[in-house]
């Protein structure tokens, strides 16, 4: 995040000299659009496999809703195997849920279930296979003719030594949340950090959910999260954003995933973080589906833990 | 060998020929402060004969022994008969007169048939006098933004550091000060250059045929000269304008024997700043400002030996402090450089020069958020020596021999980070070392009075020593990360290459000629930058086990003309450049991913063409003086592992750059400037689609550099207003009044920047805008374009 910090810096001081600068609307060829499918697939501990397929969008196509929802793919094959077993994937849409299920489709779909059940947006889910720690996972992805393949794993958790709550500054009841974390002596180790609080459904990810070793390979050490979900809520006070207040219950999703898989979420943040900087490399967010799609097949190997903060 | 052979044999010819002849050799120098002035044409009209002065003066010039009438021929300076008994060798050392502030009053320019009749190609001096009349920007007269306007050289941006020639990357300039390397030559992200203009005395800048002295670099050498100081008399120079100030002092050690000039300048643009930020903003305590500062001394030990000593050290310190945000900010950076120079005469034939250099580049950021702590560094330090030797056995051979020697220190990155009592573990400062040397051998000839060549080769070698950990990335799954430890001194690897040189020049009747060359160079430095420009956050690396020397080669031919008696000259060149082993970051490469790691691990290789013709008509007599040059060029790239291997433009290809500068000297106290130029908008890679992972809009770049700006081109006026040049007096023995040359001097220099005020792109963005689930959300194109008209006013003075 320091060196993001660097960079933004010498932008900032570079736009702070140019301070007649002006900016304007400018119609310009981008050419080299190509139509590419979109893989969106994830499998974790005990969890079935979801799969999203979409389409990408010319830049200067309509950006909007109605485009997202056009570019959804159905009637793919999608088969995932474990190397033993094989299951192909049911296509489920959102306006045509089982019963029971319209909440977490919601969640992970990121839309409310009154506008998502009047949608129709479609997920290929695993009835038939779950996530179990040790294995591998391929993909493969059969539509329009084409054929894409992607493999993950599913790697031993790493767990946290511990969890625990402390005031921030010259607060006595906000504070961040903080953790004990010993990391393996192999290097290469990845992670995403996700939260929610007591009673949500769903978790949240933070301002940079994923990080690796790099800096702390072997090491024990302690480092602090934020709360990602006092900002999406509109009734926080902007002074506590970020904080956990005295007495909430937090529970932490620490999940490991493959290098190659953190070389997606760590390239696809910076891109997110980088967005408009005209500095920074154009940077495509790298893939491990192999056929030319655009995305991520990811294995994830949560460990649970809960804080109460006090 | 055949060729080596006939080349000993003949120089053995002349060594023996030499004998029965006479050499008339000395220094030349400027009769007001004793400056060494350099290519002076000695000409002997009976003979036909001549030889220029070096950088240090010097000539030689070996002839049957007689009675001459020796002609000392210099542009600035104007013409010198002196009738000369050269029945035995003779030093004979002149002062030329007093200086022609104005080219307008010259008739006869020897530097001027130069273009027809050397054998140089795509070299270009420009004097300080010139480059001090030129509009300049926030009125700095700035070196690095004169040479832009010449054909074949391009500027990065409008705000972007170092400058791009005949297709190369900034990287392959070779930037030297008195011989000592400049590793940034920009200050304040390049808006300017790091060159003091009262502190320098000359600039050359070898674009093609780079000859065999010079080394290292791909595409040009860029020679910058101090001045050496007064050494008549004190002499007080300064400036004061819109952003930053200058002062230069200079004067004799003793009376033409040696003299010192040290000059420093600095900005305030922080205290422009501190007074717009009142003491109770949280951001009070940011600032900006560079320095730098130029010394030099020279003495001369006897006839035959003259020492120079010079130095520059400049910064840039940019301070960020959000107090509210308890995070705060340092950012240093700068070069450090010194060269020590023995100048030796062996005899009156033979010129030796040894220099001892020192650079240093060196990167600093510094941030503290509450307790968290962060500090990355990098770096360049250079430490040498260098020899060079001049013969002239005579008028017909000019031969050149030396070496160079180099011990490179790179600190690619260095980072430590800290939170509260932990220490995060950022890997040992990585530092690679090694030694670059190299030597050369040349000769000027002429073979008839049409044909004269320029034959030269060079051989450099280069080797990565220990101490060094090689890191050996695994996939985390079947294989492990592992290093290999070098000890220190311990080779690593080794290159070495030949690099042949050869420049031709053959005499066409009317005034004209026809010109080629062919350079063949190797790099073993490297400039890499994670960013689509150049930033001080780029980082220098040498060549390595994996990362090989770039090498390329360029040809050139060329059609030189003057017209009506030398007052105009004119040139048109086509040139073809290839180069293989360029270096850039693999795609998505960040900062930190060399933190633990090698930085060659994160690096792509691929190979470059460039070629182009250059257009180049030059006035340089006269009130009205100025050139056109216009460009047309391409340059690709090819990199494996970037664009799927598909050829795409470099990011500064620019098809065409025409520029125009012209000067007016309307009386001894006005003279007017303008330039124009107009280029081809650079190229830059946009997102051509978007797609959405996990409700995040992500978007997918096209073709890299597929995308193209507006084009670039902008108008710039100056007007130089000088103080009266002469006073009035009474002369105490005629009783006349006689005007004699005041010795305090000013004036002011205006200028207008961007006149139309015309909104050039500086960068492109995809912005957006709405809400996606309203259905309001749009993508754009936006264009930021940073300076409009701005005009200026600087006063000079000197005493």
């Amino acid at each position: 995040m320091e060196f993001r910090i660097l960079t933004k810096l010498i932008i900032s001081s570079l736009l702070l000299l140019a301070v007649t600068s002006c900016t304007k609307e400018v119609q310009i060829d981008i050419p080299g659009y190509k139509d590419q499918l979109v893989i969106d697939g994830s499998i974790e501990t005990g969890q079935p496999a979801i799969v999203l397929l979409s389409k990408s969008n010319n830049v200067y196509s309509a950006t909007n809703f109605q485009a997202y929802l056009d570019g959804f793919v159905s009637g793919a094959t999608v088969i995932i195997s474990n190397g033993t077993e094989t299951d192909t994937l049911t296509e489920i849409c959102s306006d045509n849920l089982p019963p029971g299920t319209e909440e977490i489709a919601a969640a992970f779909f990121g839309l409310p279930v009154d506008v998502l059940i009047n949608l129709h947006l479609c997920a290929y889910i695993s009835f038939g296979m779950i996530g179990e720690v040790g294995k591998t996972y391929t993909l493969r992805v059969i539509t329009n003719g084409s054929e894409y393949t992607a493999a993950t794993n599913i790697y031993n958790p790493t767990p946290l030594d511990s969890l625990y709550w402390k005031p921030e500054g010259s607060y006595t009841d906000r504070g961040f949340s903080w953790v004990k974390l010993s990391d393996p002596s192999q290097s290469g180790d990845s992670y995403a950090w996700q939260v929610k609080l007591a009673g949500m459904t769903n978790f949240s990810r933070t301002f940079n959910p994923f990080f690796n070793d790099k800096f702390f390979n072997g090491q024990t050490f302690d480092f602090a999260y934020e709360n990602p979900m006092s900002f999406d809520d509109p009734n926080a006070d902007p002074a506590y954003r970020g904080y956990y207040k005295l007495g909430d219950t937090v529970i932490v999703k620490f999940s490991k995933i493959g290098r190659k898989e953190y070389n997606f979420f760590e390239k696809k943040y910076n891109q997110m973080y980088s967005g408009g900087n005209p500095f920074a490399t154009p940077t495509n967010v790298p893939t491990n589906i192999n056929g030319g799609a655009l995305g991520i097949w990811v294995g994830y190997s949560p460990w649970f833990d809960t804080l109460v903060c006090q | 060998m055949k060729i080596i052979l006939s080349f000993l044999l003949t120089i053995t010819c002349f060594f023996a020929a030499a004998q029965t002849k006479v050499t008339l050799s000395g220094y030349i120098t400027d009769a007001i402060d004793g400056e060494a002035l350099k290519d002076v044409k000695v000409f002997i009209p009976s003979l036909k004969v001549g030889a220029m002065s070096n950088s240090y003066g010097f000539y030689s010039l070996t002839v049957a022994p007689g009675k001459y009438t020796v002609e000392f021929r210099s542009m600035a300076y104007g013409s010198e008969v002196k009738e000369i008994d050269l029945s035995k060798s003779q030093v004979f050392s002149i002062e030329l007169g007093s200086k022609v502030n104005n080219v307008n009053e010259v008739v006869v320019n020897v530097k001027k048939t130069e273009n027809v009749t050397s054998t140089k190609m795509g070299q270009i001096e420009l004097q300080m006098d010139q480059i001090k009349t030129l509009p300049a920007f926030m009125g700095e007269v700035d070196v690095i933004k004169a040479i832009q306007l010449l054909p074949g050289v391009s500027s990065v941006s409008e705000g972007g550091q170092g400058f791009y020639v005949r297709g190369g990357g900034p990287d392959q300039n070779l930037v030297l000060l008195d011989e000592g390397v400049v590793y940034n030559a920009a200050h304040l992200f390049g808006f300017f250059s790091v060159f003091n203009a009262d502190a320098v005395k000359s600039v050359n800048l070898i674009k093609g045929g780079m000859p065999a002295n010079f080394g290292g670099r791909m595409s040009s050498v860029l020679e910058v000269n101090m001045n050496e100081g007064n050494m008549k008399r004190l002499k007080v120079t300064g400036g004061i304008g819109a952003i930053s100030s200058r002062l230069t002092l200079e004067g004799p050690i003793k009376k033409d024997k040696g003299s010192f000039i040290v000059s420093a300048r600095r900005t305030y643009i922080d205290i422009l700043l501190k007074a717009a930020i009142s003491d109770t903003s949280p951001f009070a305590g940011s600032s900006y400002f560079f320095y730098d500062f130029n010394a030099k001394l020279n003495y001369k030990l006897s006839a035959k030996d003259r020492i120079f000593l010079s130095g520059y050290y400049g910064k840039d310190v940019f301070n960020f402090s959000d107090t509210k945000g308890g995070f705060g900010a340092n950012m240093p950076w700068g070069n450090g450089i010194a060269a020590l120079r023995w100048n030796h005469l062996f005899s009156d034939k033979l010129f030796m020069n040894l220099t001892t250099t020192f650079s240093d580049y060196m990167f600093k950021f510094g941030s503290q958020q509450d307790e968290f702590r962060f500090e990355l560094a990098s770096g360049i330090r250079d430490v040498g020596a260098k020899v060079d030797f001049s013969y002239f056995p005579n008028p017909i051979h000019r031969i050149k021999w030396g070496a160079d020697y180099k011990y490179h220190t790179f600190t690619p990155t260095s980072v430590t980070a800290q939170n509260d009592t932990t220490v995060f573990d950022t890997g040992a400062a990585q530092k690679l070392y090694s030694h670059e040397a190299a030597a050369y051998i040349l000769d000027e000839f002429d073979l008839n009075d049409q044909l004269r060549l320029n034959v030269g080769l060079r051989y450099s070698a280069f080797a990565h020593v220990g101490p060094f950990t090689r890191y050996i990335k695994g996939d985390g799954i079947s294989t492990q990360d592992t290093t290999i430890q070098y000890q220190k001194g311990d080779l690593i690897k080794f290159y070495h290459g030949l690099e042949p040189r050869v420049s031709m020049r053959w005499l066409l009747p009317d005034n004209s000629s026809i010109k080629a060359g062919y350079a063949y160079n190797y790099q073993y430095v490297h400039l890499t930058s994670l960013s689509a420009v150049s930033l001080p956050t780029d980082i220098w690396f040498p060549t390595t086990d994996i990362a090989k020397p770039e090498k390329g080669w360029q040809g050139s031919v060329g059609y030189f003309r003057n017209f009506f008696n030398d007052k105009f000259e004119s040139s048109i060149e086509v040139y073809y450049k290839e180069m293989k082993n360029l270096i850039e970051f693999k795609e998505g490469a960040l900062p930190g991913d060399n933190v633990n790691d090698n930085t060659d691990n994160i690096l792509v290789f691929g190979e470059g063409r460039a070629y182009g013709i250059e257009f180049f008509f030059k006035k340089s007599v006269g009130r009205f003086t100025g050139w056109v040059g216009y460009t047309w060029a391409k340059t690709e790239r090819r990199f494996p592992d970037i664009n799927e291997g598909n050829i795409y433009p470099a990011k500064y290809d620019r098809r065409h750059d025409l520029s125009l500068v012209g000067t007016y000297k309307l009386n001894d106290r006005w003279t007017f400037s303008a330039s124009f130029i107009y280029a081809t908008g650079n190229t830059l890679t946009l997102p051509s689609s978007w797609y959405v992972q996990e409700q995040n809009l992500l978007f997918n770049y096209g073709a890299r550099n597929s995308t193209r700006m507006a084009p670039y081109h902008r108008l710039d006026l100056s007007a130089t207003l000088y103080s009266k040049a002469y006073k009035t007096k009474i002369d105490p023995t005629t009783g006349k009044e006689i005007e004699v040359k005041k010795r305090y001097r000013s004036n002011w220099s205006f200028s207008i920047y961007n006149v139309y005020n015309r909104m050039n792109p500086f960068f492109l963005y995809v912005d957006n805008d709405g809400d996606f689930l309203q259905g309001n959300f749009k993508l754009t194109v936006k264009q930021v374009s940073l300076f409009p008209i701005i005009p200026s006013a600087t006063w000079n003075f000197e005493f």
